[in-house]
């Protein structure tokens, strides 16, 4: 009954994945062509700023010794200076991160709530009018390039209809005493309306396909026929035995979809003007501004190896299976 | 003598498959007096199973019950609305699956499906049916410190035991237990089959004992309904049909199967060749290609089920002469020969 050692393990592992990908991050940027001060140094800076980074990332020390200054430093949260935006990169990262996550979270949520409840529902209407007609379209949503569907609901909700505006987070003029008023005022969601749906009609294919076709493989299996015979209701048959089951393996893919999710991210970002994370690596690596490419890159592994976890820990939580082995 | 609590009048059981009709049971017939354990017995694909869930009427997508009659305590299942059937549904005629591990919900604890069944069901509160799961797990002889546990914590001869206690946990007047010890070893199947035979006894049950296993239907059955390729063969009590058997499937089948109640030194002979097409029964008698015994009258009449003697029903055109067959049918070379 030991449900903690697997985890333990896995957390391992992606602490494990989490230091491959910050030492390719060290390799790449210091093993640009140029001076190895490219990395962390703007030509433009000023003659103290540029001391300070030299100590601060120990850059006049060889490479072994700057790995080690360079872990430490992430450890304290230091990312060094934007070029762009002469100011701290933590500082900028901790601005965009909640942008990226509010987006890529309510948009993975819809995606999946609808998934979910879409794809148990059509394995139930198996073979009828309307499961024929759904499945067609479910895939061709899984096709559309996601600027594409970006620009056809920004074109119909925004341009023709008004309903959404065009892009950003909030309309000029406005202010808000905290992070949390801001986030949950209308300004904001109406914002986050369009670059929302877009994501999550982008996301919403993978779990109803898994669901439908765990439903179907989990309504053959003797017990949901035990269920019936037992004379239970239908929800119970259905829900209760069937859908609970059928979730398992879409709980999985849940982590997976994160992944890709924030590729669609730097896309969707870009058409909405949605300033987050995507967003800023795409215009830090079109800028030079290596520091924050660097952050912005580093914080969104993070983020991916975070959701593994979650879906992990929530796997084990569903599967008695897993947790009680 | 009690009317039957189960009475199955010739009842056929189709699947369609393309344009197919495969009739996996056909005209069968046979009853199950009150408080009895009755075997059905025969090879695999004979429609056992098949037989078996048409009582649930839990069938099938592609299954129909295509004719006859299945008069249970009064009411007759095959035309019983689906909502009257669903009432009838485990409070009356509960089902020990084959396979205890996959009939078992692996996300919910043990006791969580006993209970289920117990409110839904039952009716019960919550603490009510949690007593009843304790006292249900005390009979079956499991430990009811592991309700609490999950189906895969549970070893094979465990499961097999709270599929017994599930089912009868509402107290049905019929029990239809589909091989519910094929997967067990010997030793554990003894045990459960103890069991049951003992808790039918005391709750004055009616059991439906589904096996290919005519060594099950030796140790435990009262009657035995034996069947060959949809068709019921031969039904009468098991003692007869273990020493004075008349037809020549049934004669075969005791030669291929060991004893359970002792180690079992006689020498096995298997019935050569395999069950006709369903699809496309031959005409006459189904057992013919394969019976030592077949003529031409055989293969081309089909046998009726008649009543032999009080009790006793056979389907063979020389049921008469099954003194001398069954002294020939003893001769191990008997059955090698029929191809
Ligand atoms: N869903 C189905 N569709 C088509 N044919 C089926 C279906 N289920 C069973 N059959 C066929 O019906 C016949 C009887 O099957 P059934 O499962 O009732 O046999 P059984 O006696 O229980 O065999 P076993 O000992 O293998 O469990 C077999 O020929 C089988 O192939
Ligand atoms: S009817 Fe003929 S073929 Fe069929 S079992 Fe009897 S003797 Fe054999
Ligand atoms: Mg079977």
């Amino acid at each position: 009954m030991n449900s903690l050692k697997p985890l333990l393990i896995r957390t391992l592992q992606l602490a494990l994945v989490l230091w491959a990908v910050v030492t390719i991050l060290f390799l790449m940027f210091r093993l640009m062509p140029g001076s190895p001060l490219a990395a962390y140094i703007d030509p433009t800076f000023t003659e103290e700023q540029q001391e300070a980074l030299i100590r601060q990332f120990g850059l006049d020390k060889p490479l072994w010794q700057q790995y080690f200054t360079y872990l430490v430093n992430l450890l304290k949260g230091e990312l060094g200076y934007s070029f762009r935006y002469r100011a701290p990169v933590a500082e900028r990262i901790w601005l965009l991160l909640p942008n990226t996550l509010i987006l890529t979270f309510s948009s993975l949520i819809v995606a999946y709530v609808f998934g979910i409840l879409a794809g148990a529902w059509l394995a139930w209407r198996r073979g009828s009018r309307v499961e024929v007609a759904a499945l067609p379209v479910v895939l061709a949503t899984r096709a559309m390039p996601e600027f594409w569907l970006g620009m056809v609901l920004l074109a119909i909700f925004s341009f023709s209809l008004g309903w959404f505006p065009a892009g950003g987070t909030r309309s000029a003029g406005t202010d808000y005493s905290s992070l949390w008023a801001l986030y949950t005022s209308a300004d904001f969601l109406s914002h986050l309306a369009l670059p929302m749906l877009t994501l999550a009609i982008y996301s919403q294919g993978l779990p109803l396909l898994l669901m439908r076709s765990n439903m179907l493989d989990v309504m053959k299996e003797d017990f949901v026929t035990m269920a019936k015979v037992k004379g239970l209701s239908s929800y119970a048959v259905v829900v209760r035995h069937g859908a609970r089951n059928a979730l398992l393996p879409v709980v999985t893919s849940f982590a997976i979809a994160v992944g890709y999710q924030l590729q669609g991210n730097v896309v969707v970002e870009s058409v909405f003007s949605w300033p987050g994370l995507g967003r800023e690596l795409v215009a830090a690596v079109l800028a030079s501004d290596y520091p924050l490419a660097q952050g912005a890159f580093l914080m969104i592994a993070i983020v991916v190896i975070a959701m593994n976890l979650i879906a992990d820990l929530l796997y084990t939580f569903l599967d008695p299976r897993i947790s009680h082995a | 003598m009690d009317a039957p609590l189960l009475s199955v009048k010739d009842v056929s059981i189709a699947y369609k498959v393309g344009a197919l009709d495969i009739v996996a049971v056909s005209n069968a017939r046979f009853d199950v007096p009150q408080g009895s354990i009755v075997g059905l017995v025969g090879e695999s694909g004979c429609g056992k199973t098949t037989m078996a869930r048409a009582l649930t009427r839990v069938i099938a997508d592609n299954a129909r019950i295509a004719a006859g009659q299945m008069q249970f305590a009064g009411q007759d299942i095959v035309s019983l609305s689906e909502k009257d059937m669903n009432s009838l549904r485990w409070r009356d005629i509960a089902f020990i699956p084959q396979s205890a591990m996959n009939s078992l919900d692996p996300v919910y604890r043990v006791e969580y499906q006993i209970v289920e069944v117990l409110r839904d069901r039952g009716g019960m509160s919550k603490s009510t049916a949690r007593k009843r799961a304790v006292e249900l797990f005390e009979m079956v002889g499991i430990d009811p410190g592991r309700l609490r546990d999950f189906p895969h914590q549970f070893s094979g001869g465990m499961r097999q035991r709270a599929a017994i206690a599930l089912a009868l946990a509402l107290e049905p007047k019929l029990v239809v237990a589909d091989e519910p010890v094929t997967a067990l070893d010997v030793i554990i199947q003894r045990q459960i089959l103890d069991q049951l035979r003992s808790l039918q006894r005391e709750l004055g049950l009616s059991v439906i004992m589904v096996t290919h296993d005519i060594s099950v239907v030796a140790y435990i059955c009262d009657r035995t309904v034996v069947m060959y390729a949809g068709k019921v063969v031969e039904d009468c009590d098991t003692a007869t049909l273990l020493n004075e058997p008349l037809h020549p499937y049934a004669m075969g089948l005791k030669n291929a199967f060991p004893d359970l109640h002792s180690a079992g030194t006689g020498i096995l002979t298997p019935i050569a060749g395999s069950p006709p097409d369903l699809a496309n029964p031959p005409h006459g008698c189904r057992f013919a290609a394969r019976c030592p015994f077949a003529t031409d009258q055989c293969r081309v009449e089909e046998p009726a089920l008649t009543e032999d003697a009080p009790g006793h029903f056979v389907a063979c055109h020389r049921a008469a002469e099954a003194v001398a067959l069954r002294e020939e049918a003893k001769q191990p070379g008997t059955w090698g020969t029929a191809a």
